[in-house]
């Protein structure tokens, strides 16, 4: 099992479209990719789950990848992170 | 914000004949423009319209969080359909929606968004209460299954 811990960096944090961006991706992975911060741990591949954890710009996560491909995983849902989902801000 | 505080009485709607994506978001735009004066229904539907064009807001297991922004004034505006049977959402895991929690928000209130949508998904991630939600006959006990919650 890998793990990374990374800084929500966009400034709408973890929201709808983020998350399920999130989601997608860790869907394409056949690690197991988990999103922990402070006491609550989501799938990466729920966007529901993800949505629970309110991650908002600065919050600190964990992202675990555990599986055979867990260090593909692991970088590509850091990439996305660290490259603001994509998003401008 | 809390889900509860949020979902006003007649914001809540079962449909038996509702065939696609953009009726959905009418009647959510229809409703929702009740509760906004200062927006035309139009307006509400255009955007979330375009929020869908995105992407999908179905976030699997047959729910959908449609959402748009309302000027930053105004006090957000949840809208609860049910929909039988389910419609074709090009939602993530591809399954048909049939429950559909659409949300107003003021622009630039990012946090406060964040939370809500966090309230939200605890709702829809209990299995007991997604099954409530979907049994519910009339607008009134959809209203109520919340409520109860």
């Amino acid at each position: 099992m890998l793990s990374r811990t990374i800084t929500i960096q966009n400034k709408l944090g973890l929201h709808a479209r983020a998350a399920t961006k999130m989601a997608q991706l860790a869907l394409q992975f056949k690690a197991k990719v988990q999103v922990q911060q402070g006491e609550k741990t989501a799938s990466a591949d729920s966007v529901m789950a993800l949505l629970m954890l309110a991650s908002n710009q600065g919050k600190e996560v964990t992202i675990t990848a555990d599986g055979e491909d867990e260090e593909q995983a692991l970088n590509a849902i850091c990439e996305l992170v660290s490259n603001r989902f994509d998003e401008s801000e | 914000m809390n889900v509860k505080l949020l979902l006003q009485p007649d914001c809540t709607k079962v449909l038996a004949d509702c065939q696609s994506k953009k009726k959905i978001l009418e009647h959510i735009a229809e409703i929702a423009s009740t509760k906004l004066p200062d927006l035309t229904c139009t307006d509400i539907l255009a955007s979330l319209m375009n929020r869908e064009k995105l992407g999908s807001t179905g976030i699997g297991n047959g729910v959908a969080i449609p959402h748009g922004k309302i000027t930053p004034k105004g006090e957000p505006v949840a809208v609860l359909l049910v929909s039988h049977p389910g419609i074709n959402y090009d939602a993530i895991d591809n399954r048909p929606v049939d429950v559909f929690f659409a949300l107003l928000v003021p622009e630039d209130q990012c946090d406060v968004h964040l939370q809500t949508l966090a309230s939200i998904a605890e709702i829809f991630d209990n299995k007991d209460m997604l099954k409530r939600i979907r049994s519910a006959e009339t607008d009134n006990d959809l209203y109520n299954v919340i409520e109860a919650a």
